[in-house]
């Protein structure tokens, strides 16, 4: 643990992340204003003492919105990411331990999928399963699952032929077993890893769909259904937009740095070369 | 010669099934989508003779395998159907024609500003490891991943359009008509594009250049009297330049994606836009024309990379 204090970015990364959970979590205690309190007197104003981060063309405070549109996205993104990677590193190591068409099967599936824009995967789902965050959920765990996949399959192959693995097969434990006891734990750092810097990505995915109008749908705030209002009167109000923008950036600044913090932490080969 | 021969055309043929699987699976999930076609197309108010009569014209009440395989036979012959809501009866493949120049012009000059800035940063980064100039562009970097890519299209169009006028906010030369006036109109969205594709490139590009830089080949080359550039460019770039390109190779899907919502904020007339446009629109021959325009793209620039990366180390193919 000593080694990840002494690595600044990554202590930076982890601060930040902190910062936002406990302002995500308590936004609503924070602030004075709800997400859907108008205020005809101050359309459009801009960020001042008491709207740091100005108002909408309701009057409703951007701050308050994006507190409460940061719970959507992070939740749909972080939803979306964690069952990726659960269905996803159980093909990998399906395909891992059984090789044979089991894994070409599962293996040609992912290279299917990671063949496709990702954003076009996404937009393609959405138009399938109809425009509404479930869908969103769906379509960022669909875009995260090949990744997953191949990742979870390339270290269990790895490991799978280790001393200690093949004492468990000697032993008789069952396959489930082995997999769960004795591959997974020594795959599971890398994929916590992609996991950190795949909620990133995943909120950047969601802002996008809902920027198009094609995500979670108003009146509910997300991060993209806010700027996609900003954009309407960007050059009259620019702070709608770039405030909302900015607060994604620092936050997805500080999940990206603490996931290269904790892959130094994991590899320290890789750390001599970064 | 024969083994990279072999190499290729495996290689060719492995993107031909993706192709085609890519292509059913297109198919049969749009299949599998709430909504009739023929409602979607002739209005909630269309008459049961009309319903039956699009229906039988799209082959829309044979089973399922037979229409894909009849949709995969005419789109190999380059007819894609009809539009039913977007540009209602307009031949796809001619939308798609007319859109696909604009989203690759786009693509490419994004893709080459990023091989630029990235080349550019990365050398820097990595020959002044640990100095200021390195702080700066690590640093720079991870914002560049960090950013929304349409967020960054709003501020570029701010300072650059809204702000000094250098470029247009909205709005897109076709490169047939005009290749001066379409760099021009498409430096912004190239920009938005290619700013976060740089950032990772740039990441990379940095810790293999540090990890070659470190090899004893290096020093020995530099012991022998070859000039400091002349190491740096035959034996360090050349070899952190395979997994550079890799790593391009990899990044194209967010490339092409990345296409996708750009086009929507400067309005320019692409493949992206055009699949937005039929997602709001329901127009389900159109989605799925876009989906596979898509895919090949990807395809092909991946068989590129392919290619690129056997010519610079050919072991790859033996």
């Amino acid at each position: 643990m000593s080694g990840f204090f002494s690595n600044r970015p990554a202590c930076l990364g982890a601060a930040i992340t902190l910062v936002v959970i406990l302002a995500v979590v308590a936004g609503p205690w924070l602030s004075i204003y709800s997400p859907t309190d108008m205020d005809f007197l101050a359309l459009l104003s801009p960020p001042s003492w008491s709207h740091p981060f100005g108002t909408d063309s309701f009057g409703r405070d951007v701050l308050t919105r994006i507190l409460y549109g940061a719970r959507v996205s992070i939740l749909v993104s972080a939803t979306g990411v964690c069952l990726a990677a659960i269905l996803g590193t159980a093909a990998g190591l399906l395909s891992a331990n059984f090789g044979g068409w089991i894994e070409a099967v599962l293996m040609r599936a992912a290279d299917l999928l990671l063949s496709f824009p990702s954003f076009v995967l996404a937009l393609f789902l959405m138009v399938v399963l109809g425009f509404s965050i479930a869908s969103v959920t769906a379509a960022i765990m669909l875009v995260y699952l090949p990744i997953f996949a191949r990742l979870s399959r390339n270290m269990a192959t790895l490991v799978k032929d280790e001393p200690w693995v093949q004492a468990a097969r000697l032993f008789g434990q069952p396959v489930y077993s082995i997999l769960a006891r004795e591959i997974l734990p020594n795959i599971a750092a890398p994929i916590l890893v992609q996991a950190a810097t795949g909620i990133a990505f995943g909120i950047i995915i969601e802002a996008g769909l809902s920027f198009l109008g094609l995500g979670v749908q108003p009146p509910n705030p997300s991060l993209g259904s806010i700027m996609a209002d900003g954009r309407e009167y960007f050059s009259r109000a620019p702070w709608v937009l770039t405030m909302t923008g900015l607060a994604i950036s620092i936050a997805l600044l500080g999940l990206n740095l603490l996931g290269d913090g904790m892959r130094d932490l994991m590899d320290p080969k890789l750390r001599s070369r970064i | 010669m024969t083994t990279s021969l072999i190499w290729y055309s495996q290689r060719l043929a492995g993107a031909l099934l993706l192709a085609v699987l890519g292509a059913a699976l297109i198919f049969f999930t749009m299949h599998a989508a709430p909504g009739d076609p023929a409602l979607a197309a002739l209005g909630e108010g269309a008459t049961p003779q009309a319903i039956a009569a699009f229906r039988l014209r799209w082959h829309l009440d044979e089973p399922v395998t037979l229409q894909f395989i009849w949709w995969l036979s005419s789109a190999l012959r380059g007819q894609l159907g009809e539009s039913l809501t977007v540009a209602s009866g307009t031949s796809v493949a001619a939308l798609i024609a007319e859109r696909l120049p604009n989203t690759i012009f786009i693509g490419v000059y994004a893709l080459i500003l990023a091989v630029l800035m990235s080349i550019a940063a990365g050398t820097i980064a990595a020959l002044k490891r640990g100095r200021n100039a390195d702080v700066i562009a690590t640093s720079a970097a991870i914002f560049g991943i960090s950013m929304p890519d349409f967020w960054l299209s709003y501020m570029l169009i701010y300072v650059f359009a809204l702000g000094t006028g250098w470029f247009p906010s909205y709005g897109f030369a076709q490169p047939q008509v005009s290749l001066a006036a379409a760099i021009h109109s498409g430096t912004l969205p190239a920009l938005a594009i290619a700013a976060p594709m740089a950032a990772s490139f740039t990441r990379i590009l940095r810790a293999c250049l540090i990890e070659e830089l470190q090899k004893d080949h290096v020093r020995v080359a530099r012991s022998f009297g070859y000039g400091k550039f002349f190491v740096f460019v035959h034996f360090v770039f050349r070899n952190a330049l395979i997994p550079y390109i890799t790593v391009i190779g990899l990044q194209v899907r967010y490339l092409f994606g990345g296409t996708v919502i750009i086009e929507r904020v400067f309005g320019i007339p692409g493949v992206g836009s055009l699949m937005v446009d039929a997602g709001f629109a329901r127009d389900f021959p159109v989605i799925q024309a876009c989906a596979l325009a898509f895919l090949l793209c990807v395809l092909v620039v991946n068989l590129t990379v392919d290619a690129i990366c056997t010519a610079l180390n050919p072991r790859r193919a033996g």
